[in-house]
């Protein structure tokens, strides 16, 4: 966890201040159901999702029948598949919500496709992984609900070129890595699954702590992907996937130069 | 010129086409002249049609604008408008103008053998003494057309960039061997926060810049990318123990081949990708290219750890960052 103290470091009180702050989204993973819910739920850009300890005992029950075959029982971890405790509700919920998780086929990058579980049973997986403590009492993310209401959408823009469009480019479309892994488009995510992307940085996503991002600017971020990106405004009426110049020259090539070649045949074409 | 028939008025700009079965009056009774559309009466009337719509859109296109403009409505009036035009002006000529065939008779521009023979007998003879008369003048025109040659080349030189400088220049404004590293410079965020060891979770990335200089555009050579793939101190290269404390390391975010910013950080493989050719760098072998174009590793930049809990540069760039130039001597 980023907050391991030093003997040596003597923290300024401005990072003191930021990090207890950050607190606030990172409630811990293991704690029992009333402490997990955060105060002040209108105010706050990030609160987290309380998940009823009700869950738990279900969730097990789901897990055992659908993940356990790879992630061993009591998600110990097998040599198909990693150790989940500790991992948090986020975790469970980015993947497990966008499909990637039970695995299809094994391949460099777990697919997106249609989720096999339903919200609830999801959030019953997730609060039972959540239960697991963790053998070095890490914290992990819980799984976040967004406040919109306060988000900036100019800095969200702002955030997402400089941290996001690198992978993901700057129309949200996603683009290839290297040895057939990718950044998946965004243009189907949810703002829970952004922000839990964010903050728990799946497979080869780098993860955005409080320490880089914000609570406030994870909102401005979310607010921008699933606004601006995800319902893009095309001038020209398509956005020919968003993918560039390639997609975009293709067309004017096609109609374009074809369309004038046509009418050049018509013009010189004796009646 | 015109050996047209005796009728002939003599119409200037129809000699050329004046052969013995096209007189040079025209004349409806001729089946040259005739229109090439089977049914004028409806030719005429889809190029007026298509005219008058020009004329339509023209004149919707200008009363939008004097109304404070649509830009949709604009395009589509105006170009609708042009369309129309063209396609009328086009249909004309298709159809209603005479169907020919004409023809037309060319002779040969080129001069005779003789005459050209002569031409270059005197350039060489008149031509070659006048030059030798005036051996000074001559002199000075070669010279003067010389320079000049050598002068437009100036601008070419200049576009390939500017002077590299020396190693011994510690201004990045006139030194590709310079950054504004120094030693103990603190590393901050693109809108000039610090950055403490605290702040990356071990996966995280982040861009930075050396303190005070994240304003201007003209420190993009000072951009370096900060990545925590571990919560212990990584050794990177032999020679490099202390550079990466905390298993925070940073490494010059230029390629190494174009000078592009390299951005994209697979955290899984812990490898740097280059968006513009796909070279990929090994981050926990000291940026080593394992692929694509690029010649160099990336320049890693050496951390450490203030008694406050800041991360700081040892020193400056041990090598210039970004692509390699003539001068640079690895």
């Amino acid at each position: 966890m980023f907050l391991r103290i030093h003997g040596r470091h003597l923290l300024p009180a401005a990072i003191l201040a930021g990090a207890s702050v950050s607190g606030l989204f990172l409630t811990t993973a293991a704690a029992g159901p009333a402490s997990a819910s955060t105060s002040g739920s209108q105010i706050a850009p990030l609160t987290t999702v309380a998940l009823p300890p009700s869950y738990v005992t279900p969730g097990q029950q789901l897990f055992e029948e659908n993940c356990s075959s790879c992630h061993g029982v009591g998600a110990l971890g097998t040599d198909h598949a990693p150790d989940l405790v500790g991992v948090g509700s986020a975790t469970v919920d980015f993947w497990v919500s966008t499909g990637r998780m039970p695995l299809a086929i094994g391949s460099i990058q777990a697919a997106q496709k249609p989720s096999k579980f339903d919200r609830t049973q999801t959030l019953q997986i997730a609060a039972f992984i959540a239960s697991l403590s963790s053998p070095s009492g890490v914290q992990s993310p819980g799984i976040p609900n967004v406040n919109l209401q306060t988000a900036d959408i100019a800095d969200g823009q702002s955030l997402f070129v400089l941290n996001c469009a690198a992978c993901h480019t700057i129309t949200g479309a996603g683009d290839a890595l290297t040895n057939g892994a990718y950044a998946p488009s965004l243009h189907v995510a949810t703002a829970t699954q952004v922000a839990e992307a964010i903050r728990t940085g799946p497979a080869n996503m780098p993860t955005f702590g409080p320490g880089n991002i914000t609570n406030q600017q994870v909102a401005d971020i979310v607010a921008y992907v699933t606004g601006p990106i995800q319902n893009p405004n095309n001038h020209g009426g398509s956005g020919l996937g968003g993918v560039g110049p390639v997609a975009e020259g293709f067309i004017a090539l096609l109609i374009g130069v074809g369309g004038l070649a046509l009418i050049a045949f018509w013009i010189g074409d004796r009646a | 010129m015109s050996d047209a028939p005796s009728t002939a008025t003599a119409q200037p700009g129809h000699g050329q086409a004046a052969e013995e079965d096209v007189p040079s009056v025209a004349s409806y009774a001729d089946p040259h002249m005739q229109p090439a559309a089977r049914d004028i009466g409806r030719a005429e009337w889809v190029v007026g049609a298509f005219l008058f719509l020009g004329i339509v859109g023209m004149v919707a296109f200008a009363v939008v604008y004097w109304r404070g403009g649509q830009p949709q409505l604009e395009g589509i009036f105006f170009g609708g408008g042009l369309f129309s035009l063209g396609f009328g002006m086009t249909a004309w000529g298709k159809y209603l103008l005479p169907r020919g065939p004409f023809v037309e008779q060319r002779h040969s521009n080129t001069s005779s053998d003789i005459e050209r023979e002569a031409m270059a007998a005197a350039i060489v003879d008149r031509g070659g003494m006048m030059v030798k008369r005036r051996p000074v003048l001559t002199g000075l025109l070669a010279g003067g057309s010389g320079i000049m040659g050598v002068v437009l080349m100036f601008p070419l030189i200049r576009s390939l960039g500017n002077n590299p400088g020396t190693s011994a220049d510690l201004n990045p404004g006139t030194s590709l061997y310079a950054t504004d590293w120094k030693v103990g410079t603190r590393l901050v965020t693109a809108d000039g926060t610090p950055v403490s060891v605290f702040d990356l979770e071990v996966g995280g990335t982040m861009t930075v810049f050396p303190e005070g200089f994240t304003s201007d555009i003209q420190q993009a050579v000072d951009q370096t990318i900060l990545l925590r793939p571990a919560d212990s101190s990584i050794i990177t290269k032999p020679g490099r123990e202390t550079w990466a404390p905390d298993g925070y390391v940073a490494y010059s975010k230029l390629c190494t081949h174009a000078g592009c910013p390299v951005g994209l950080y697979q955290a899984e493989t812990v490898q740097l990708v280059c968006p513009c050719h796909q070279s990929i760098f090994n981050v926990l072998d000291g940026a080593q290219q394992v692929f694509g174009p690029a010649p160099r590793p990336l320049p890693q930049l050496p951390l450490m750890v203030d008694e406050r809990g800041w991360l700081r540069s040892q020193g400056p760039y041990d090598q210039p960052v970004g692509p390699g130039f003539w001068e640079r001597s690895s």
